[in-house]
């Protein structure tokens, strides 16, 4: 009778016991931050980087650029305003004493232009790495460091795999690092891990650009920034 | 006060002995100094060599015997290295190199350390003479040791079988009245002074201490001379005894000898873990920190390669400049098999607090953080791959700007130099690295597709005084895609160039 007593005592124990390592277990699973929660979408920070284009910042989910993730930029082109669009965002950056890393850029970032715009050039980085998989290294560790606040990269020549894209992507995150990549358009078929895809294009004076995806949030929108006012003002022709 | 003296009776032959490799056994050595045999090994004495023999008789006594030249540099440099190893211990060392057989008596190098402050630290007395006694076992240098309550008193009383003796057993230091009695007990002979005084004090019939210290000092100096009362008192303690203060060199030079040469970089790592890991031993001991790392792979027959691992960032921590090396050593490709791998720092500075950065609080991380990338990108992809850009005082475009080293990062922070401020005139952000000439066809330009001229010309006349003359006019214009260019009109020859774009 007591053998009977204990046992049943002991199978109340263990299922509580099993109760609580389950509850544990969610918990921990709960606290991931990869995990996405329909319920608690409307609680968690909507905090991006502003942008300093308030139209932008209107459509993009956290009013500014995505905190610690990947941001493809495609484009055919240069010279229709991209740097422009992220100009403002690393001139605050590198005010405030943080490191802004470019690596291979295509061609010189021009000094005075960047003074111009409010970048303190000391915090201002260029890596020249040679051959893709050096290039691939020295993003993901400067990514990674958590010294740096935001890395531009060019695609090159050799296209990134998904994998490699992915692995930016988690380098970025883990690293708290602004990243952005500029890739061609024809990259806007292939799906990529990004959080924010823009399509950037030119409309006559202005800037296209297109919302392709954005994480958690919706795509689509399309919108244009006008460019500067002192560039695109017509002067009399004198020829 | 309480002072060890350790000698090293055997020196000279252990030096060399151990520059040819520990594991061959010593055969029938001696090792000779002007004609004269300074000192032989075990197998040496047996066949009746002795120190003081000429060449000609100990060749005498035995066909077989190997004669070695006496090396005084590397004796010097390895009592420089055990001079280093009791400074791990205690702060106050002076170390002392024999004496060559021309100054008479063969006094061997010693090493004398303090150890009053040390003691406690190091486990007692007893603990630490058995340590210091197994390193030096573990070393391969043999010794002989004194306590005394001066350097000079230590060195007599090493010389002491009795003292020795009682050195081997005890566990606390000695009272003031032991050191007395020791002293006087002693036999004259081991007093430190030259043959011809020791000679005389026999011929007084003075053969023990107690006997000197008997007759008084006024008429011991009026015979044997002021140095010698001097170091009478010094003996006895009446008088301060000053020894040179030993001060390790700041720089860090060590090396391993492969006995079997290594041909792959990765093999590489675990010896140069080792050196780092000593290296940092050191550092951290002396509170100090290198720049700088200096390996170099011996690869034999005079060639070798040499690499170098830039630290920006106080590092004490041998983990983190093991990566660093690891990085730079799986760039190499080895031309032959490594013999020996060397690693040097010249410039070791002392460690400041400030510099070190390192915080309870975040502050200080974020900047080391990026000095700790700067390295690793650096040992990786080398120095030239990376700079930083700044302004320029100059009126052609191309010249305003200047590629800065990467170290402007750190330092820009703590003091603001003198700031330029680049023209007002709208500037492109990307500028071509060399203009590209543009097509011109029927007054139209083409870079792509056709150009339309948006605003100028703002004409930039630089270098008009010299002979290069450089006379532009520049202009915005816009491709049919939407692009905007900068470009310009050379004035003396009339082509057109693309410069930068403004993106």
């Amino acid at each position: 009778m007591a053998e009977s007593v204990n046992s049943a005592e002991n199978f109340f124990q263990n299922k509580q016991l099993k109760h609580q390592s389950e509850r544990r277990n969610l918990e921990q699973i709960l606290a991931r931050t990869d995990i996405w929660q329909a319920a608690n979408e409307q609680r968690r920070p909507l905090s991006g980087i502003p942008t300093g284009f308030r139209s932008l910042d209107a459509v993009l989910r956290g009013h500014g650029w995505p905190r610690n993730a990947t941001t493809e930029l495609l484009l055919n082109q240069t010279g229709i305003g991209e740097m422009t669009l992220l100009l403002p965002t690393l001139a605050q950056l590198t005010q405030a004493g943080q490191m802004v890393i470019l690596v291979s850029p295509p061609f010189i970032p021009y000094a005075p232009a960047l003074v111009q715009s409010g970048i303190q050039l000391e915090n201002l980085l260029l890596i020249h790495p040679r051959g893709h998989k050096d290039t691939l290294w020295a993003v993901e560790q400067s990514l990674q460091s958590g010294s740096c606040s935001a890395l531009l990269s060019w695609q090159g020549n050799h296209t990134l795999e998904d994998k490699e894209l992915r692995r930016l992507q988690l380098a970025a995150r883990n690293g708290e690092c602004l990243h952005f990549h500029f890739r061609p358009i024809s990259e806007s078929q292939n799906p990529s891990p990004a959080s924010l895809r823009l399509q950037l294009g030119s409309d006559g004076e202005q800037l296209a650009v297109n919302l392709l995806k954005q994480r958690g949030g919706t795509g689509g929108q399309s919108l244009h920034l006008a460019r500067g006012a002192n560039l695109i003002r017509r002067d009399r022709p004198i020829h | 006060m309480l002072w060890l003296c350790i000698q090293f009776p055997k020196l000279p032959l252990e030096a060399l002995i151990r520059a040819q490799g520990r594991d061959t056994q010593p055969g029938i050595l001696a090792v000779v100094e002007k004609q004269l045999v300074v000192q032989c090994s075990k197998t040496a004495t047996d066949l009746g060599i002795e120190p003081g023999l000429s060449i000609a008789t100990a060749c005498a006594l035995s066909a077989d015997l190997q004669l070695l030249e006496r090396d005084i540099q590397r004796e010097q440099l390895q009592l420089e290295r055990l001079a280093q190893w009791g400074y791990s211990f205690t702060p106050v060392v002076s170390p002392k190199a024999a004496n060559t057989v021309e100054n008479g008596s063969s006094d061997p190098a010693c090493l004398n350390l303090e150890l009053s402050g040390c003691l406690k630290a190091n486990g007692g007395l007893r603990a630490f003479l058995d340590q210091l006694q197994n390193e030096l076992g573990q070393m391969g240098i043999s010794s002989v040791m004194g306590l005394g309550h001066s350097p000079s008193a230590a060195r007599m009383l090493s010389q002491l079988s009795e003292h020795r003796q009682w050195l081997a057993e005890t566990r606390v230091a000695p009272s003031p009245q032991q050191w007395k009695q020791w002293i006087s007990f002693s036999p004259s002979k081991l007093l430190d002074c030259d043959n011809k005084t020791i000679t005389k004090l026999y011929a007084c019939g003075i053969k023990r201490v107690s006997q000197l210290l008997a007759i008084p000092l006024s008429e011991v100096g009026s015979r044997f001379g002021r140095p010698f009362v001097d170091y009478l008192a010094r003996l006895n303690g009446s008088r301060q005894d000053p020894v040179p203060n030993f001060n390790p060199p700041a720089r860090f030079d060590s090396e391993l000898f492969f006995p079997d040469p290594l041909d792959n970089s990765e093999q590489l790592l675990f010896p140069a873990g080792r050196l780092i890991r000593e290296l940092c031993q050191q550092l951290q001991r002396r509170q100090l920190y290198t720049q700088q790392l200096h390996w170099q792979l011996d690869y034999g027959q005079g060639k070798n390669k040499e690499l170098i691992v830039e630290v920006s960032h106080p590092l004490l921590d041998p983990q983190r400049l093991i990566a660093l090396t690891k990085l730079q050593f799986e760039r190499v490709s080895l031309e032959c098999p490594v013999q020996t791998l060397r690693l040097s720092s010249k410039q070791l500075q002392p460690l400041v607090e400030e510099e070190f950065g390192e915080d309870l609080f975040d502050t200080g991380n974020q900047g080391e953080r990026s000095s700790q990338l700067l390295d690793k990108l650096k040992a990786r992809l080398g120095h030239q791959a990376i700079s930083g850009i700044a302004l320029k005082e100059s009126y052609l475009p191309e010249q305003a700007w200047q590629s800065a080293d990467s170290l402007l990062i750190k330092t820009s922070s703590k003091k603001k130099t003198h700031q330029l401020t680049p023209i007002k005139a709208p500037r492109p952000s990307w500028l071509l690295p060399r203009p590209t000439k543009l097509l011109s066809r029927n007054q139209k330009l083409f870079h792509h597709s056709e150009l339309q001229l948006l605003q100028g010309p703002e004409r930039i006349d630089g270098y008009w005084w010299q002979h290069g003359r450089h006379g532009r006019d520049y202009y915005i214009a816009k491709d049919q895609d939407g692009s905007l260019c900068w470009i310009f009109q050379d004035l003396t020859t009339e082509e057109w160039f693309l410069h930068g774009i403004f993106s």
